[in-house]
């Protein structure tokens, strides 16, 4: 009973701190897709120039650790704060948390989702662009009626997969950045119940909690708008109960 | 390091190139060159680590007892849905709290032990140095991959087509020579793609040994570039963190580069003779 009580307590006290790892992961995952859009489309493209760039965008991005990604460009911030944002007066937008935070995991969930873009891509039938082209589609017609309603559907699970790993990723946001005022999120809530009675135990876990109930909950939306997606398929494919938690 | 130079080289370089080869290898970058040994050693204690768990969980979940399945499905079902790095820093704690609690049970009075507060009693406390810590994040980043190559080695197993396992039971091997000689043999070849995988994010996640005070390349890369202000000498250097950061970066992309090219190898070892996509 008492143990009840505690994990109840801690429960109400995270509420709050998970918000702010969930308004991370809302704030870039929208923009971020439809940069990955555009990414992937260079990495597919025809002209060398572009389609280097993206593959040097996706493979720095991919091929590095987040942490030492969100190090860089919060120091970088903190190098240009005295000669430029300053005199520009735009340096609580720069230096701010909520906004830096949220503007590199952009950066990064872009790459990761341009790959899986771009693997869709790949995969799109031959067949039906052929039958497209023969039509006398132009390129955009040909992406909106034929490109793009495949795409989505091969990307779907993977990209699922990409949404709940970049939740998870919102944990080490506050590890590099300077939480403001009240604005702790979980992994700082939890420490400092932790520093107040040690009971690691119990914190953590709780916290962990949280992240596993977000993660459920995404692929539970997630899973019905892949249902939505196929629902010109005689069965609906069954909705996968074992989630993969990897990124693609 | 700038005096081990001959003097002809010295005289090349001009006094510009040996001032910046002398400040990149002063004793301060050459502990930051030297850290790396505590992310490599992370990175494979991590990996054995999570082999022998992946390998272990792998055969709970096909397990004939109970118990048995449901200790594997739990740990590689659950651990991957929490993030690693909050495993990472529950773990180190929990295993130091885990142990001081049975030392208190012998070493403290029952008077300290009925109060319930923590720390229990003095003499039960221990204190970790850098290097416990680092055999524990090691640890902890194998236990949370070891959960990830659980799925793909189980995956892996369920791959290996049943003729071939009943070819070899024809052919009159007795079980754990079919398990050896075929099962896990030909096994690698189909987990090897995911084990890539989970080797990519364990050596990214290496990067996290700060966050236990373990004084790896992020800790110096950090203490190098912070802004250096001196009484005598004045501003020595703004922030160059930013530069450090960027090292690491690339220091980062070139392990992922060199992992992708060892586990092609790899995958092309593992596969000789087998009919599958990607072995010749």
């Amino acid at each position: 009973m008492e143990l009840i009580t505690a994990i109840a307590n801690d429960l109400v006290i995270l509420a709050k701190p998970a918000l702010f790892n969930i308004y991370f992961a809302a704030a870039s995952i929208p923009i971020g897709f439809v940069l990955a859009i555009f990414v992937a489309l260079g990495k597919g493209s025809s002209s060398g120039l572009v389609s280097s760039l993206s593959r040097g965008f996706i493979y720095a991005f991919r091929g590095s650790p987040f942490f030492i990604q969100l190090f860089m460009f919060y120091s970088l911030a903190l190098a240009f704060n005295l000669s430029l944002w300053k005199p520009l007066g735009i340096d609580w937008i720069v230096l701010n948390p909520l906004i830096l935070g949220p503007a590199v995991l952009v950066l990064n969930t872009t790459a990761y989702t341009a790959n899986i873009l771009h693997g869709a891509m790949q995969n799109v039938p031959k067949g039906e662009i052929e039958a497209a082209r023969a039509f006398g589609m132009n390129r955009l017609q040909l992406f909106r009626a034929v490109t793009w309603p495949n795409v989505i559907r091969i990307a779907w699970p993977a990209y699922t997969n990409e949404v709940v790993v970049l939740f998870h990723t919102t944990a080490l946001v506050y590890f590099t950045l300077p939480v403001i005022n009240d604005q702790k999120d979980l992994m700082n809530k939890a420490g400092e119940l932790f520093e107040k009675d040690y009971n690691a135990f119990l914190h953590f876990p709780v916290a962990g909690l949280y992240f596993l109930g977000v993660s459920m909950i995404i692929f539970f939306v997630f899973g019905r708008v892949y249902r939505h997606l196929m629902r010109h398929l005689p069965q609906a494919p069954a909705i996968r109960f074992s989630p993969r938690w990897i990124r693609g | 390091m700038v005096d081990l130079l001959p003097q002809w080289l010295r005289d090349v370089l001009g006094q510009d190139v040996l001032f910046w080869l002398g400040y990149f290898t002063n004793g301060k970058h050459l502990s930051w060159y030297a850290s790396v040994q505590y992310t490599l050693a992370a990175g494979a204690i991590g990996a054995a680590v999570a082999l022998g768990l992946g390998v272990l969980s792998a055969a709970g979940r096909n397990s004939r007892f109970a118990g048995f399945r449901l200790l594997g499905k739990a740990y590689t079902n659950s651990l991957p849905g929490i993030p690693d790095v909050l495993f990472f820093l529950f773990f180190p704690l929990a295993f130091e709290q885990a142990v001081e609690w049975i030392r208190a049970q012998a070493v403290c009075t029952p008077a300290e032990l009925a109060l319930g507060r923590w720390p229990l009693c003095p003499d039960a406390n221990l204190i970790f140095g850098s290097f416990e810590y680092l055999i524990l994040a090691g640890v902890s980043l194998g236990i949370v991959y070891g959960a990830f190559a659980g799925n793909v080695i189980s995956g892996a197993m369920n791959s290996v087509p049943r003729g071939q396992l009943e070819a070899a039971r024809a052919y009159g091997m007795s079980p754990l020579q079919v398990l050896l000689r075929v099962h896990i043999r030909q096994m690698w070849a189909y987990a090897l793609p995911g084990l890539s995988n989970i080797w990519m994010l364990l050596i990214k996640a290496t990067s996290l040994l700060s966050l236990l005070q373990i004084s790896d390349i992020v800790l110096w890369a950090d203490r190098l570039g912070s802004p250096n202000f001196t009484r005598s000498a004045g501003l020595v250097h703004p922030d160059w963190r930013w530069g450090y950061y960027l090292v690491l970066l690339i220091f980062y992309i070139l392990l992922t580069f060199l992992s992708e090219k060892l586990f092609t190898a790899l995958q092309r070892w593992a596969g000789r003779g087998m009919a599958t996509a990607g072995a010749s």
